[in-house]
């Protein structure tokens, strides 16, 4: 028996969770801006756009003096973590209740095996919509979301991408590929714009197009494993495994756009250290250490560099890591720019504390960080930090799969 | 209108079931009756166990928070239409 798999993903989330929360702003056009405040905005995007506001043309990611000239009436909230964290725990444990697994693909969506629970298409229908009332009865329903079902996660993904805001849409095996030809070819998840551009330089615009093309040509031009999955895809072929196992990150990393530029050494050197030590922490919290260090910066006009060594031991400490990534830096640094944004990160991870020092110094060191960990795990990463990083401040984000606050 | 606050705030409450529903809240020498409790959720900020309830009346939304350590309400938000 085929699987069945099905995919929600939340309506403009984060606008929606707010209009749940404060009813003035339902029928409106409201945007969330990114981390900071909205007295410094000059760094500042939409993160996302209420319904309202996308019809009216303002779209994610775009900067917010652009998203203003569009809907001058667009009203700006700052983005609340915590609150967004909180319902997409509720959308999480509504598609455990009713799955056999569930596997969490972003802040806002979820694949979730419904093959036992629902039987066939028929009984996944009624899935969908049970679930579907359970998040409004958990989040309030005005936190709506789009349900795609279909054999594989590609297809449900893609499903719930094709009717927007509230949609359900039931992609039975035998429709997959009528489906498919109804749908543009970069829509699909895993068509990005580069291989989009790709495949129409090869004459491919359609899944239909795309069906036609030689296997050979499509390994050829894009290398065995996604050539591959391209193949397979255009007949609706694809990943139906949802898993709940959470592998073991291959970096753990930390990266950050300040609210303004920044230019003294001092400056970049706090907030390098103040982000060194966030990397350890989280490494040294899940048992990780790391062999290689690797720093980003990105200038005001948009420039970046970049830079990576792999370090002569095993590393937890932030100390260390802020030494060697401030080494890359000031090496690297074009010093006639402000600096926007810079990342830490580490990489060739061990599962493994880093080695006992023989030395009395390094020995101390380590009982600090250890004691630094327990404050950190029981009061929270802000209660504790060095006297010298004690300016710095990082707002909390939702990047991705992780909220700040969380990881 | 949109303010962001951390002010001190007399609530009264409901208590319906498991759950806690604020019913007024007093704030500047006035005193709101809640008539929707939108949303709530809870955190965890340094170590407390921390509740925000999204509240609304007529022509006004508040978020207030709650911190079930010293049960102190504060009035975080204020949205006022119009």
């Amino acid at each position: 028996m085929s699987k069945i798999i099905l995919h929600v993903d939340f309506n403009s989330f984060f606008a929606s969770v707010e209009q749940q929360a404060n009813p003035f702003l339902r029928g409106k056009a409201i945007a969330i801006t990114g981390k900071r405040g909205l007295k410094d905005m000059k760094h500042s995007i939409v993160a996302t756009a209420s319904v309202e506001a996308k019809r009216l043309g303002v779209k994610t990611p775009m900067p917010i003096s652009e998203a203003r000239r569009i809907c001058p009436e667009l009203i700006l909230l700052h983005g609340d973590m915590r609150k967004y964290s909180e319902i997409t725990k509720r959308l999480l444990s509504a598609l455990k209740k009713n799955s056999d697994a569930v596997e969490q693909f972003s802040t806002d969506e979820a694949f979730a095996d419904i093959t036992s629970t629902a039987q066939d298409y028929f009984g996944a229908t009624i899935v969908a919509q049970i679930i579907r009332n359970e998040i409004a009865k958990s989040c309030g329903k005005h936190c709506t979301v789009s349900i795609g079902v279909g054999p594989n996660k590609t297809i449900a993904k893609l499903a719930s991408n094709s009717v927007k805001p509230n949609g359900l849409t039931i992609v039975q095996p035998q429709d997959v590929k009528a489906f498919l030809d109804s749908q543009p070819l970069g829509d699909v998840c895993g068509i990005g714009k580069a291989t989009e551009k790709h495949l129409e330089n090869l004459g491919i615009s359609s899944f239909g197009t795309l069906r036609k093309a030689n296997k050979q040509l499509l390994l050829n031009e894009f290398k065995t494993i996604a050539g591959s999955w391209l193949y397979d895809i255009a007949r609706g072929i694809s990943d139906d495994h949802v898993s709940e196992i959470v592998e073991d990150p291959k970096s753990i990393g930390h990266s950050y756009t300040f609210p303004h530029d920044l230019d003294s050494d001092v400056e970049i050197q706090t907030n390098l250290l103040a982000l060194s030590d966030r990397v350890a922490y989280r490494l040294r919290r899940d048992g990780f250490s790391a062999g290689s260090i690797s720093i980003f910066v990105r200038y005001s006009d948009f420039s970046a560099n970049h830079a990576q060594l792999q370090t002569k031991e095993m590393v937890q400490d932030g100390l260390i890591i802020y030494k060697n990534a401030w080494a890359m830096i000031d090496k690297i640094r074009d010093t006639n720019k402000s600096i926007r944004l810079i990342g830490v990160s580490t990489s060739n991870l061990t599962k493994s504390d880093a080695p006992m020092s023989l030395f009395q110094k390094d020995k101390k060191m380590q009982r600090t960080l250890k004691a630094h960990d327990c404050i950190a795990v029981k009061f929270g990463q802000e209660s504790i930090s060095r006297a010298s990083t004690m300016n710095t401040s990082f707002k909390e984000r939702a990047s991705g799969w992780h909220y700040d606050h969380e990881i | 209108m949109h303010e962001y606050l951390n002010d001190p705030i007399d609530v009264t409450v409901d208590f319906i079931g498991n759950k806690v529903r604020p019913k007024t809240v007093c704030w500047d020498n006035r005193v709101y009756k809640m008539k929707k409790v939108n949303l709530v959720h809870p955190t965890n900020e340094e170590g407390k166990s921390i509740f925000y309830f999204s509240v609304s009346d007529k022509a006004n939304f508040m978020k207030l928070r709650l911190d079930t350590k010293n049960l102190e309400w504060r009035l975080v938000e204020l949205y006022t239409d119009g």
